[in-house]
């Protein structure tokens, strides 16, 4: 009886899938799912931790397909030991980042063997969610956030099929109720993403240094190559009006002063003498941007050269240095958008010799000291006696242009004097070697010199009207002081390597196999690819990772809040889900007082039948009510027995009506008081 | 274990007593009804201990979100979150409008399982993951069913009656977690019919008393399962489907009327006297457990059978129908 009424079960699957058991069918499934959830993360975790979890997965799989009984408790519990072992072994911690990442896939694999009861199943769940929460830590790319839908549909099938006891349910039809679900909930999803008040970390987070490429307070040798070889976004600048060419670009990031022979710092942040800034002597209109800029996890902001007044940033405070750079108070974890101001026609520093200039003179003792000697002897050369600090540079400049130096990413590893191997030696290396020696020569020279690393150029044309600025395009190039005039800027790359400044970038990775082959037949066909990726993934940037508090307060405003904070925020989320709640009740009450409309036809004809004093059971078939109208009115019921024939034969016949025929509900009360009346009479 | 073991061994817990005293009220307040239709009224629902561990879940999520300054660990939150509240709507619906209804169940001995017939109608949506129990059962005796779109469903509940004589159907339970298993929601259904439990049947059974002679009976016997027909009367509640006279039935309800039985009470063979007194010094319950025996025996072997108990007598008769009126008697025989 049950079995025959039961759903009939659509053939969506064929062959062995189709005909294992449910369960066998069902742990499958999900050791599916955890693959996929698992498998972006190959790249970051141990090669142990991979295979182990392959192993594990594949033995569960093994253990389903066979319907064999589970391993005992000890021997998952010994592989967990030894995973915390392996994990220490290979992280020399158990906490963080990356041991918590491989910790936790260890665990959801493990726990797989353990599948026994109803909560085990939620703990693989749950591990789940919070294992494809962790890509995010690694990217939050279009690519990555539709695998993880992925990941997240399959997890929430996984726990419908969990809530179907009954029968053998189809993937097809416990994968769609999970869908609904999900898209049922996404208007509170984005409700919430919109309006739930973002707030920043709520205690420190351990960085990870390997991880982080991009600029630094600090610079030495080789350390700039692996941000060189970086494709990811650093920052995108929209500009008001016509953006300028890409060579002009210098973002201007930490400048570095104090020099030990093997790194490069920044001047410490006292107490400016004089007001920051004040110094800066600009040209023109300037031109108004407005910047992404994404995580550097530095508290530097690399500003357009020259940014003279700061940005307002909500959240944090900007400091100016006295360099021209600019800081915010605390390092930036998040991305940030805000505006700002730039002359790109500008002189600054002081134009009269000053006693801050002193520390751009000086040089470690003992260190390099075949440039010292090679200095020395560029000054005895006739043609530069008493000249000013723009000949000496020049000069500098030339026997860069025609010392017989290369430009390369793979200079190999300098030693302890790697500016006099640069230098006299070896000829090969990239901006920050470029630019180190410049400076070093300088100060030899008696010029106050210094080192500054930014970002200089960026991709040739706008996507959407954003300039994209890539990691790669990080460049460290130096000043020099020249009295009456203050610090000018020289870029010794550009001397070898004048296509870095111009092009932007240098060294494009090799395209990858379908990129390439598209590239080989049309060229054309490629670059508008590109720039449609770049397109959509530059809206998804802006739109969803750059959604910040910012951007919050924007969408209050546009809402009608003059001043927006953050309890309005609060009050409009809690209004708002109160309203949804509300509205979901009231539904419930009118969907309460909702009845099928055959019954409530139904309904009508029995209490028309009952006004006539006729005994009328809710169970009584239409046949049997029509026959008792007939016993006992004859012919002068005729017209209302026949009502209800026609009822029986629109409901139950071959032909019968998908709704009631509400004419008809109309007719039995209409002849029920005739019928009434005529009696009556 | 340790736990099982302390808690049977505990004095009685006073709040424990509390809530049992409460539940009876609560559940003495709930009209009994056959039928059943769910709304908001009688459906309860409350997060399973699962869905505290989302909502712990969720607030780890949100933690990561916010500390690590991940926009797309907030979607994941939010989504989560939205479908586990779309969840709790989908649980609640999925008992909501609902109806549960109880086929009037068949009377059992005492001690054996009665079978409790309840058939669930959806009006509108499929259904997937009811379960149904006795109240007081533990959640591993729930009766797991779905319902088709706008179509019924049937469940056989087990209930074992502990003693002879009418019973009222005990407390049904009726939960679903479909489809997240963050929420519970159930009902408590108290039907209002009744189900008479037989005398259990004495094992082994003694053997039958003689036969005794009858007085006055028809001097030809007639075969039990002859084609003669002896008459027809009214379809009365109880009578065994063989028993229905289909032709006749038929052609009596196109014209309105109602099914019609064959009257079989004249065609006996032989006559039997279950009596209380031939049943020697047996206790009271003893007799009747006998008396049941004997009443099953003398069916089987097809004979027409009285029953005579203190204060109460079955006049002779055979069939089905005369083997229930012996053992209802018997159910229901006080002293």
């Amino acid at each position: 009886m049950i079995e025959a009424l039961r759903l009939p079960r659509p053939l969506d699957h064929v062959g062995g899938w189709r005909n294992l058991p449910r369960e066998a069918r069902d742990t499958l499934f999900l050791l599916g799912v955890i693959a996929w959830t698992v498998l972006p993360h190959v790249g970051h975790l141990p090669v142990w931790c991979s295979l182990l979890t392959a192993a594990v997965l594949l033995w569960r799989a093994g253990l389903a397909i066979r319907n064999a009984a589970l391993p005992g408790r000890w021997v998952v519990v010994a592989v967990l030991l030894v995973a915390i072992g392996l994990t220490f072994w290979s992280f020399r911690s158990v906490l963080g980042k990356e041991p918590g990442v491989t910790l936790a896939v260890v665990l959801m694999a493990l726990k797989t063997l353990e599948l026994r009861a109803r909560r085990d199943a939620f703990v693989v769940f749950f591990l789940g969610f919070f294992i494809v929460l962790t890509h995010f830590l690694y990217s939050q790319s279009l690519a990555v956030a539709a695998a993880m839908l992925v990941s997240v549909w399959g997890l929430l099938t996984a726990v419908v099929l969990a809530h179907m006891p009954v029968g053998q349910p189809s993937l097809r039809q416990a994968s769609a109720l999970a869908a609904r679900t999900a898209l049922l909930g996404a208007p509170v999803m984005v409700l919430l993403f919109v309006l739930f008040p973002r707030i920043g970390p709520l205690w420190g987070v351990p960085q990870d240094e390997q991880a982080a490429t991009g600029l630094s307070n600090t610079m030495r040798m080789g350390s700039m190559t692996e941000i060189a070889q970086d494709e990811r976004i650093a920052l995108r600048v929209r500009f008001e009006g016509t953006p300028p060419a890409p060579e002009t670009l210098y973002f201007r990031g930490p400048v570095l002063t104090r020099f030990d022979g093997v790194e490069w710092r920044q001047a410490p942040l006292f107490a400016p003498r004089r007001a920051p800034n004040a110094d800066l002597r600009v040209e023109g209109p300037g031109l108004a941007y407005e910047m992404t800029l994404e995580p550097q996890r530095l508290a530097a902001l690399p500003l357009l050269e020259a940014t003279g007044s700061a940005p307002e940033i909500e959240g944090y405070r900007v400091i100016p240095r006295d360099d021209l750079a600019w800081a915010a108070e605390r390092p930036v974890y998040e991305r940030l958008r805000f505006e700002a101001r730039a002359h790109t026609r500008f002189r600054h520093g002081p134009t009269e010799a000053d006693p801050d200039l002193r520390v751009h003179l000086q040089l470690p003792a003992g260190v390099n000291p075949r440039i010292l000697a090679w200095t020395a002897e560029l000054r005895r050369t006739p043609r530069l006696a008493g000249a000013d600090a723009r000949r000496l540079a020049g000069a500098v400049l030339q026997h860069i242009r025609v010392g017989g130096y290369t430009y390369t990413l793979a200079p190999g590893a300098y030693g302890r004097d790697a500016i006099d191997e640069f230098w006299l030696d070896r000829k090969e290396g990239f901006c920050e070697h470029f630019a180190a020696s410049f400076v070093v020569v300088m100060r030899a020279l008696g010029v106050p010199a210094r080192v500054v690393t930014g970002f200089q150029g960026a991709d040739p044309f706008p996507v959407d009207g954003y300039t994209v600025v890539r990691q790669s395009s990080a460049h460290a190039w130096a000043e020099y002081w020249q009295p009456g005039e203050g610090w000018l800027r020289a870029d010794p790359t550009a001397m070898v390597a004048p296509e870095r400044i111009v092009r932007g970038r240098v060294l494009t990775p090799a395209p990858g196999l379908v990129a390439g082959a598209i590239g080989a037949v049309n060229p054309a066909l490629l670059s508008q690819l590109r720039a449609g990726w770049e397109s959509i993934n530059n809206r998804w940037n802006q739109w969803v990772l750059n959604y910040s508090r910012g951007q919050q307060f924007e969408v209050l405003k546009d809402l009608g809040f003059r001043s927006p904070s953050w309890e309005d925020l609060a009050l409009l989320l809690v209004g708002a889900l109160s309203t949804l709640a509300l509205a979901g009740a009231a539904w419930a009450w009118w969907d309460r007082h909702r009845v099928d409309p055959w019954t409530r036809q139904r309904e009508a004809l029995l209490a028309a039948l009952r006004s006539l004093g006729l005994a009328a059971q809710p169970h009584d078939p239409p046949r049997a009510l029509a026959a008792r109208v007939r016993a006992r009115y004859g012919a002068a019921g005729a017209e209302l027995a026949a009502a209800i024939d026609t009822l029986e034969r629109q409901r139950y016949a071959r032909a019968a009506r998908p709704t009631p025929d509400r004419s008809l509900t109309r007719a039995f009360a209409t002849h029920a008081r005739r019928l009434a009346s005529q009696t009556h009479a | 274990m340790s736990s099982a073991f302390v808690s049977r061994l505990a004095l009685p817990n006073p709040a424990a007593a509390v809530r049992r005293r409460f539940r009876a009220w609560w559940q003495g307040r709930l009209p009994r009804s056959d039928t059943l239709v769910l709304t908001q009224r009688n459906i309860y629902i409350l997060p399973t201990r699962a869905g505290l561990m989302f909502a712990a879940t969720l607030v780890v999520l949100l933690l990561a979100s916010i500390n690590y300054q991940l926009n797309l660990g907030y979607v994941l939150t939010f989504l989560l979150a939205g479908s586990g509240l779309v969840s709790m709507h989908v649980t609640h619906n999925t008992l909501r409008s609902l109806t549960l209804r109880l086929r009037p169940p068949a009377p059992v001995f005492a001690d054996e399982a009665a079978r409790l017939d309840i058939v669930l109608t959806s009006p509108g949506a499929a259904r997937f993951g009811i379960g149904l129990k006795l109240l007081d059962a533990p959640a591993a005796t729930l009766v797991w069913t779905d319902v088709p779109a706008g179509g019924q469903a049937g469940v056989q509940i087990g209930f074992v009656p502990g003693r002879r004589g009418w019973h009222e159907v005990p407390a049904l339970g009726a939960e679903t977690r479909f489809p997240l298993g963050l929420f519970r929601a159930w009902t408590v259904w108290r039907p209002a019919a009744r189900l008479l439990a037989y005398p259990a049947p004495e094992r082994p059974a003694a053997a039958l008393p003689a036969m005794r002679a009858v007085p006055g009976g028809p001097s030809q016997a007639r075969s039990a399962d002859g084609g003669e027909i002896e008459g027809v009367r009214g379809y009365r509640r109880g009578d065994p489907l063989k028993l229905v006279f289909w032709k006749k039935a038929a052609k009596a309800l196109e014209s309105g009327g109602e099914l019609v039985s064959r009257d079989t009470s004249a065609s006996v063979q032989r006559q039997l006297w279950l009596d209380w007194q031939a049943c020697g010094a047996l206790a009271p319950e003893a007799r009747l457990a006998r008396l049941t025996a004997w009443t099953l025996a003398a069916r089987r072997a097809d004979a027409e059978f009285g029953l005579n108990l203190p204060g109460r007598t079955v006049e002779p008769g055979g069939g089905d129908l005369q083997r229930h009126r012996c053992l209802e008697a018997l159910a229901l025989w006080q002293p």
